[in-house]
Parts: structure tokens; sequence; C-alpha cells
């Protein structure tokens, strides 16, 4: 889901402002000896639980007509008959070498180091793309809204805003692809083009997606924008910088939108979880080879080396941009410039 | 008022983005096809393991396998077998199969096809070590005997009627590989690197995406004048439809039954469809209450209506099935209703009245799976019972992978099932109600049906054969260890301008490619 | 109160919002009562018919009116979203505030478990989890629980260590008042505002995660309704029937605009910064 902490990051991010780098640095030490003892359990539970659940990653593999020898041979062959705990720590035995364990089910025999990249760059390339679009939105709304405050311009655009997390997505989704697809001709319906073979072509094939997960986003990111701008407005020194005669237009620039800019990013940088795997639905309909669809195509097919690896990647990158985000906000912050 | 807006928001993006990308020099619609290019996509699937056909089990994998490969025989469109890469077979004296091959068949890598491949192709199924999905198919055969490089004979260890059946360029797995490539790339690579004799070459694949496919010009029919295939995996079905009408696929592998009837309407496209070789049906468990009770399996099959059952499941798309064998195969089947295979609510009440239980003394889960067609269809029946019988049947919605782990594995009452894209009778008879048939997931036993199906399997004379088969359906759907429900059509949605698609009833797609047209 | 509630309907979208929201709860709780039609009524005479004054939502492929189906399902969304956010709240306050409050260890082994459900999707965190327990109504609502946990857990944290040091409970520490009884009296009451809105958006958006689980698969059982899958089915049949999946989807939007509008009125009225300056 589309995290909305708007509150709460605004109190997160003044304690960021306030660490030094050494300080960062040791959080960071400390949060990912956290990680890694976070992971081990994390991929152990995930591993039971796909044991433990009625299913079987052979008849994920060999489908509905499988006979029950095939079965039994898949289940040799990949080393499905060994004890759970076996299994488990043989995985985790790869991962310390740099070895992912090899697919059971979503792509049988292919290493799951393999799979990832494509994946990762189609999810990482979308996610950026709507989150371009979100951040172009709310910054039109958003400062929009708040220069108007009150008003019915304000209200518009607020209105507006609400609506972007009021739709399903796999609704809007469908709105986008019978309106600006199907009835206009506009965007293709279907499919998605690799940003580095083509990046117009992605960008061209990529545009509906890339809208219905932006929507919700950018409704997050412009009623944040608004509360933050108006706030900031009203403070000290930009008042203060009103009463040296200094131009609106300046001082919304110069001061206002740049104080603005911290708690503004806490936010988008939280939309990691929601770009990663809360757009799976959107994924699928598009048909976007992400690393979400993947998951999901992994927990059906019960293919536990791909599951598990996912989520250790998840975590890793949530991980990193949560320490980007810090690290980028410490640097804007004007309290450490002044 | 809400959707106003949606459309006024929607609308003023999308004309500044098409601003933005007209900059950058691209236009809409600029999705036109070239002519010896064609996109044919694989819709309601998005897995494929391997494109070895000793390996393959999945749909996906074969409707790609038989565009790559060559079978020793194939269905023409009326469903006769032909000849594909045999030029021609005689049953010889001592019941053995002659197969002669055609000359001047090459393999992808250049390599001529000669007896010995067919040998290695088939003994490699045979190799328990290679453990094939596919055994079954070939596992009556007792030796492959090389005559000289074009002749051969296949020895079975007592005559096996579905043979010639499972020897075609259909869901097989017996399409002739090259012993030189699977020996050279070894079995686990030469799943992703295949090498066959058909009119087309794997170029590329992208796992959970899609693959190409480029012409293999050394063709023995020809080269074929579509030089390109791409085949994007459009996992959800109706995405493939959306697909289509933007112009982005210009055939799919399948259609969701629900948007046929506006599709038909639809000039540009055309929709191919006939009633399919599969068989759905609700799959019970005659070793738990209450299906153990064969007047209780009587009274639950008379108890709903198979007509609304296809209209409100499959949009009308399907026929009524009240024995086991479905339309499509020709003399094996009988039309018309059955004693027990009918809705009568009054003979189901009766029924019911004979049996050792009470109607609501136990409490059904009727398995299924997913969110489409499969959760209605188990949806309308348990409505319909409940209303009919007074019974306490809910239905349980779980996914697919669990469903199947639960019905073959035992561990269910009653389950939605079917089975799809077999071609022989055999497969719709003798493993499903033999009692060590290994699609008997409920266990159902009865030596009669035991002796009729034994003997239908081993008689070569396709009439005496029917024979057989019509005495065993007669005993089973009195005994009704599996309840009938319908047969549905099969479907491939073709853009406006593309010709020469020819559809068969087990749902073919890559062996097509080649004689098709794009303009 | 009532100086809360006037200073409500002068906010404009507030009061849009919760006209909006008490419709739209009228309509769920009271409106299956008027309608001649029963969510499960089945009618093979009347499948996919359009919209008419009969069935104002017209009906789906087994002839069930949409509309009654839409309320039900509202029933049975609202109770799945209620239920999960009340337990996130609880859980996820109760372990925000110890962590917050006593910082060290419990900050740290606390907070790295919310680190982990954070990073971890929802969609898989929910498959896994109906998966493995079978797909029922409590599942989902454990789901979603797990997928607001951390957010909870989050917001109450950071606050709670802002508070801590205020002058207030530093002079109950002194005064030798126990934790429990300083988290609870003093540190819960001045964490509410924030969780509060951030309850409104989570009770809209567990709505549309519902939707999405439905969608691939991950439903309640049926025959009980729920928006999720009335909008998969209807966007199945979307050619033939679109009136299924719009008028479905636009009812959701439409609540949870309201809900949505909601939220933002509370925020404005309780938050002391922007009060100031309505």
């Amino acid at each position: 889901m589309v995290a909305v902490t708007e509150t709460a990051d605004q109190a997160t991010v003044r304690q960021a402002g306030r660490k030094s780098l050494a300080a960062l640095a040791a959080g960071l030490a400390t949060k990912l000896i956290g990680a890694v003892a976070v992971l081990i359990v994390g991929t152990l539970v995930i591993f039971l639980t796909m044991k433990a659940a009625p299913g079987d990653p052979a008849l994920a593999a060999l489908g509905e007509q499988a006979t029950p020898q095939a079965v039994a041979a898949f289940r040799v062959q990949h080393g499905l008959d060994a004890p759970v705990y076996a299994q488990y720590l043989s995985w985790l035995g790869g991962i310390v070498q740099g070895d992912f364990g090899t697919s059971l089910a979503v792509a049988s025999g292919m290493p799951v180091g393999d799979l990832l990249p494509s994946k990762l760059l189609a999810t990482v390339f979308i996610g950026l793309y709507a989150l371009t679009l979100a951040i172009v939105i709310s910054l039109v709304l958003g400062s929009v809204a708040a220069r108007n405050r009150g008003g019915t311009v304000d209200m518009l655009a607020t209105s507006l805003a609400v609506f972007g997390i009021s739709m399903p997505d796999f609704w809007l989704s469908y709105v986008l692809i019978f309106g600006l697809g199907l009835s206009l001709q506009l965007f293709p319906t279907y499919g998605y083009v690799s940003p580095v073979v083509d990046l117009p072509a992605a960008l061209y094939a990529g545009f509906l997606p890339a809208l219905a997960i932006a929507a919700p986003m950018a409704a997050v990111f412009s009623r944040t924008l608004r509360a933050v701008l108006i706030e900031t407005m009203s403070r000290s020194y930009a008042t203060a910088a009103r009463s040296f005669g200094l131009r609106e237009g300046f001082i919304f620039i110069h001061f206002v939108l740049r104080n603005a800019l911290v708690p503004y990013l806490t936010v988008v940088g939280l939309q990691i979880r929601y770009i990663l795997g809360g757009v799976v639905v959107v994924e699928r309909i598009f048909g976007i080879p992400g690393v979400g669809s993947l998951m999901v195509d992994g927990a059906f097919a019960r293919d536990f080396p791909v599951l598990q690896t996912c989520t250790v990647v998840f975590l890793a990158i949530v991980l990193v941009v949560n320490m980007l985000t810090d690290l980028v906000c410490m640097l804007l912050d004007p309290r450490r410039t002044s | 008022m809400s959707q106003l807006q949606v459309k006024r928001r929607t609308l003023l993006q999308g004309a500044g983005a098409l601003t933005v990308l007209a900059g950058l020099g691209i236009r809409p619609g600029e999705t036109l096809a070239a002519t010896d290019k064609l996109r044919a996509a694989i819709t309601g699937y998005n897995a494929i393991n391997t494109f070895d056909p000793g390996k393959a089990s999945l749909i996906p994998e074969f409707y790609v396998i038989w565009s790559l490969y060559n079978g020793l025989l194939k269905f023409d469109k009326d469903m006769q077998i032909v000849p594909d890469l045999a030029e021609s077979y005689t049953t010889r004296d001592d019941g053995s199969l002659e197969f002669t091959l055609r000359k001047g068949v090459t393999f992808h890598d250049g390599s001529a096809l000669t007896s010995d491949d067919v040998k290695f192709t088939l003994e490699r199924l045979l190799d328990e070590s290679f453990a094939s999905p596919n055994r079954s198919k070939v596992s009556d055969i007792d030796k492959i005997e090389i005559v000289d490089d074009l002749t051969f004979r296949i020895y079975t260890k007592k005559p096996f009627a579905p043979l010639l059946t499972f020897l075609t360029n259909a869901r097989t797995g017996t399409q002739i590989v090259s012993r030189k490539s699977v020996e050279a790339a070894g079995n686990e690579a030469f799943g992703r690197a295949p090498v066959g004799t058909g009119p087309y070459k794997l170029v590329s694949w992208d796992v959970g995406e899609g693959l190409k496919l480029v012409a293999h010009d050394g063709y023995f029919e020809g080269a074929p004048t579509i030089k390109s295939v791409d085949i994007p995996l459009i996992s959800e079905e109706a995405s493939g439809v959306t697909a289509l009408l933007g112009g982005l696929a210009d055939i799919t592998s399948t259609a969701p039954a629900a948007d046929v009837p506006q599709l038909l309407k639809n000039p540009s496209v055309k929709v191919l469809r006939q009633p399919g070789l599969n068989v759905r049906f609700l799959s019970l468990n005659l070793q738990k209450p209450p299906f153990d009770d064969v007047h209780f399996r009587r009274a639950v099959s008379m108890a709903f209506q198979r007509e609304a059952m296809v209209s409100a499941v499959i949009f009308g798309e399907g026929v009524p099935l009240y024995g086991t064998i479905p339309p499509l195969l020709g003399k094996y089947y009988v039309p018309g209703e059955r004693t027990y295979a009918k809705f009568d609510p009054q003979a189901a009440k009766e029924e019911l009245a004979k049996s050792a239980y009470k109607a609501d003394e136990h409490e059904v889960k009727v398995i299924t799976w997913g969110g489409s067609w499969w959760k209605r269809y188990a949806e309308i029946f348990v409505a319909q019972v409940n209303q009919v019988l007074g019974t306490r049947f809910a239905v349980e919605v779980t996914d697919a992978n669990a469903a199947y782990a639960r019905e073959k594995s035992g561990d269910f009452q009653i389950g939605v099932w079917g089975w799809l894209g077999m071609i022989d009778p055999d497969e719709y008879m003798g493993d499903i109600f033999s009692t060590d048939g290994w699609r008997n997931f409920g266990k159902y036993s009865n030596p009669e049906v035991d002796k009729q199906l034994e003997a239908a399997r081993t008689t070569l004379d396709t009439d005496k054969r029917a024979e057989y088969y019509h005495q065993a359906e007669d005993i089973i759907m009195n005994d009704m260890p599996v309840i009938p429900c319908f047969c549905s059509n099969i479907h491939n949605l073709v853009r406006d301008g593309v010709d020469g698609f020819v559809q068969k009833p087990y749902s073919n797609f890559g062996d097509q490619f080649a004689n098709m047209k794009v303009s | 109160m009532p100086r809360l509630l006037s200073g409500f309907l002068r906010h404009r979208t507030g009061a849009a919002g919760l006209f909006i929201t008490l419709f739209v709860l009228a309509a769920v709780f009271i409106g299956p009562s008027l309608l001649p039609f029963g969510p499960e009524d089945m009618d093979f005479m009347a499948t996919l018919a359009p919209p008419s004054l009969s069935h104002w939502f017209g009906t789906d492929s087994f002839g069930r009116d949409v509309l009654a189906r839409v309320l039900a399902g509202g029933q049975v969304s609202i109770f799945i979203s209620a239920a999960s956010v009340i337990l996130a709240t609880s859980v996820g306050c109760t372990m925000g505030i110890v962590a917050g409050y006593h910082g060290g260890w419990a900050d740290a082994s606390l907070m790295r478990i919310v680190d982990l459900l954070f990073a971890f999707p929802a969609f898989i965190l929910a498959m896994l989890l109906m998966v493995l327990f079978g797909f029922s109504t409590l599942n989902i609502v454990l789901a979603l629980a797990l997928v607001y946990l951390p957010i909870f857990a989050r917001i109450s944290r950071n606050t709670t260590m802002l508070i801590r040091e205020e002058p207030f409970v530093q002079a109950s520490r002194l005064m030798g008042r126990r934790p429990l009884a300083i988290m609870f009296t003093q540190i819960l009451p001045n964490i509410t505002a924030p969780i509060m809105v951030q309850a409104s958006v989570a009770l809209a958006f567990a709505i549309i995660l519902e939707a999405g689980l439905s969608f691939i698969g991950l439903g309640v059982q049926p025959p009980t309704p729920s928006l999720g899958g009335i909008m998969a089915d209807g966007r199945e049949y979307f050619g033939r029937a679109p009136w299924v999946l719009t008028l479905s989807g636009s009812a959701i939007a439409f609540a949870l605009l309201g809900i949505n509008l909601l939220g933002d009125g509370i925020r404005d009225m309780t938050d002391p910064r922007l009060k100031e300056r309505i």
C-alpha cells in the first residue's frame, strides 16, 4: 500500500536532521547487523510456511498432467526429498557464496541470480517513471493548493488528490486502458519495452501503468506538500523575509519550498515498498515483468528459492533507500548548512 | 460525478504526455506489423520451464514445442492422423509398426534426420532415470529396431491401441529431438537450447515475459513465409484481449469466454471457436463420506442443471456433458442425457432417501481455485445442490497449486476438476477409471470396468474399441465416481488481416505459424 | 464537542467527507433491508441484465442484483478493514510506545521486527498467510493488520520519543509513577491525533487492498460477497456487462472519497499547528 505517514515523518525527519554523519554511520552499522538477523529469521519463516502449506513445486512445474512418477522424480532431482532443515541450510550456504539457488517451478532449473536483473530493471524503471509522474503532479497540485489555501482552487486540487487514493488500482488501470488505450488509441494497452533497449519506446509503452501506479502516490505527495508548505509559509523566517519586502515568489522558492523538501522527500522515500511489491496487480494487467510479479508467481508455484531471494533483495533495497533518504534529508536540511 | 473527474483528469494528463512523447518522436499507432513477422500471444499462462518435449508438461510449453519440432505423425484439420516426419507406416504381421521417414529432413543444426534420432528420442523417454513426465505415452513400447537410415520398427509388449495417437505432434512429448544436439548440450541445457526439425528455431527466451522464434529456412515443407515470431506470455487472459484490440498482438492462444459474444460483433477481430477436447467434472473422493455412498453421488449428480452451469460459468461457450468422453472424440462419444446424469430434482430426492446419509449430515467442502470461472463453477454447483437437496455444501477457494496437491493426494471430499487437450480415449477413460489409473484421484474401483478398459486399450480395431468404451461408460455412469458437468469451447482471437490459422480441438497453436499470412 | 462539530462543518471538504461517509454507512447498513433482492439470490432468467429500475446496478452472471451485492460486500469490507485497522493500531501502538519509551535494546529489537514487516510486500504476506491457513475473512484481517502494523508502530514510536522528554512526562517520572501508567495516561493521549489520521487513511486503503487480493484470486470465500470479488468478476465480463465493474468501482471510489475527506478534516481539526490557521 501507499505509505501515508505525513505527520509522523516530520518528526522522524527532525530527528534525522539533527543526526551527525558519525551517528549516521553508527546507526548504519547497527541497522546492518539487525538486518542480517532479520533476514535469516524472515527467510526461515517463509521457508517453513511454504513447507507447511499444501502444494508442491513439482506440481507447479509439471502441471495438472503430471504423473506421480514424474512428481517423485522431480522431487529427487531438486533435492526436495532431503530433510527440511538441510534444504534451508543449503540455500543459506549458497547465499553466503553469492549463489541464490536454482528456481524450482517459475523457471525450473534456472539460477535465480540470472532471473533477477531483468525483473529488477523493469520494477525500478516503472517505479521511477511513476515516481517522477507523481512528483511532477504533486508539485503542481500541492503548491497551487497551498498558495491558494482555503480558496476554490485549493478545494479542487485537494479533492483531486483525495480522489487519487480513493480509486482501487486495478479499477483505475481498466479506466485508463479503455479510455486512453482502446477508445482514444493514444497509448498501448499492454506490454513492456526494456528502457535499455529503446528508451523512448519504453517511456511510451510504460505510460499507462506508470500513471496507474503514480495516481495514489501523487495524491499522498500533494497532500503532504500542501500541509508542509502551509506550515512553513507561516514560519518566522518566511514572515521575516516578507517584512524585508522580498517578493512572494522568491520567498516561496528560496525559503518555503526548500524547507518543505525534507518532509516531502521522506514521504517520497517511504513509497519504495509500494513500488516494489504493492503494484503487482497493475504489473499483471499491463504485463510488466517486475519483481513483485515474480514473487507472486514464486509463492503460487511454491518456488521457495525464488521467493526467499526476492525477500532478501527487497529488504536490501528498502534498507538502502531508507538510508539514502536520511542522507539526502540531512544534506538538504537548512539547519545543517547555516 | 466521480467518473467524470477521472476522465477529465486522465485526459488532461494523457494529453500532456502525448505532447511530450510527440517531442521525442514517438507517434501512437506505431504498432503496425510487418508482413513477415507474427506476434502470437500465449494468454492465461506465464510459466514455461523447458522446450525439451521429453521434459515438457505444461500447455504453454507445448504451444511453442509444436513449432520447434515435428512428430512422426500429426493430426489434420479433421483430426485424422496423417504422416508428419514419417512418410508412411505399416503394421507388420508380428504386430510391430514399420515407419519410413521422409528424405531430406534436417534439424536446426543442419544435421539430417535419421532413424537413429527417432530411436534415441523414444528410448530417452523410456529411460526411467530421465524421469520424463510423458513416459506413460510410450511405456508399452518394448523396443525400437533400426532397419536403415530412414526405416525403423516399433515393437510393443502387447497390442497398444493409443500408440499412433501418442506419436503425433500434440500434447504427447514424443516429438523427435536430435541425438547429436542433446548429447552435446546435456539434458538440462537442451531444454533451453532446443534443436528440432520444426519450421522455427528459438532465438531468445525471457522467463515470465516471452520468447522469440526465427524461421528454419531448411524446413522440409519449404521455408516459412513468416520469418520471425514474437511470443509474449500474458498471464491475464483479459489483458490478452486488450493487447489484441490495441494492435499489440496478431493472435492469442485462448480467449476469456465472457468476452466472446462481444468480440464476435467486433469487425477488427476474428474469433475462432469450436468445442474442445476437454472434460469438466466434479472429482469425488470415494473413500470419504458422504461420497462413498453411490446413492448420495447419484442424488448430487441429478440435483443441478448443467445447462445453467454452461451459461453462467462459461457464458454459453460449451456444451453440457452427461458422460465421461468429450463430444469431439468421434465414435467414442455417446450423446444424450443419462439416468443419473441429468437434472431431475424429484429423482434426486428419491435417490437421496436411499442413501445411508442424510442431506445435512456432513458438511461438504467443494474445492476450487482462483478468482474466475473455476470459482463460479463451484459456486453455482453448491448453490443449486443446496437448494434442491438441502445439503450443507460450501465452496472452499484456494490457490491452484494447493488444489492440485490436495486432490491428487486424496485430501478432499469433492473438488472441481477438468482435463484438457488429451487426444486419446484411453486418457479420458483408462487413466481415470481403472483401479490403478494414475488420474484416478477418488480411488474408484470396479473389476468389470477394469476388464473393459484393458480390452479397449489392447484392441486396435477402432469400432470394437469404441464398443468396449461404451460398455465401460455405462457402468461408470451408474456408479457415478465423478460427476460430469460440461465441455468448454476453445478459442483463438485473430486480428483482422491475419489469416491461415487452422484450429484443432486439442488447442493447437505453434504448429500453424508457418502457414499464416499477415497483412 | 459541539464546538468541534461546528468547526468541522465550517471545514468544507471535511463536512463533505462527513456527509458522504454517513450516507455510505446508512446505505450499507440500512439499504439491504429496503432492497427486494438478497445478495445471494440467483435468477438465471436475468443474467448480466443492464441497470434498470428494478436492478439499479444491473445483475451479474448468476443474475444476482449487483447493488445488493455491493452493499452487502460493503458491510464485509467495512468489517474487514475496521477489524484489521483496530488490530494493527492496538498491537502496533503498543510496540511503538514501548520501543519509543524504553529505547535501547527494546527499541532496537522491536524496530527490527517492524523493519522486516515493512520491507515485506503486502501481497506476498497476505498470500502466504492464506495459502497456509486457508482463505478466510479472519486471515484477510490478519494479513491486512500485519501490513499496517509497522506503520502504526513507527508513528507511535517516533512521536513517543519526542514526547518522552517533555517536562510533564519528566515530572511524572520524577514523582515515581510506573512506566506503564505514564505510557497509558500521558503518552497515549498525546499521540492519538497522528494515529487517528493514519487510521482513517488505512481504513480506506484496506478496502482497496482487499479488492486487490480478490483480483488475484485471494478473496473471502463465496458466496460471501466482497467488493474486490464483485469487481474481479465484473472485470471478467467487462466487455459484455461494463456496468458491473464501472458501477461497483465508482461506488467504492465514492465511499473512499468520503472516508479520506473525513480523515483530512479530522487532521486539520486535531493538528494544533494547522488548527490556528484554518
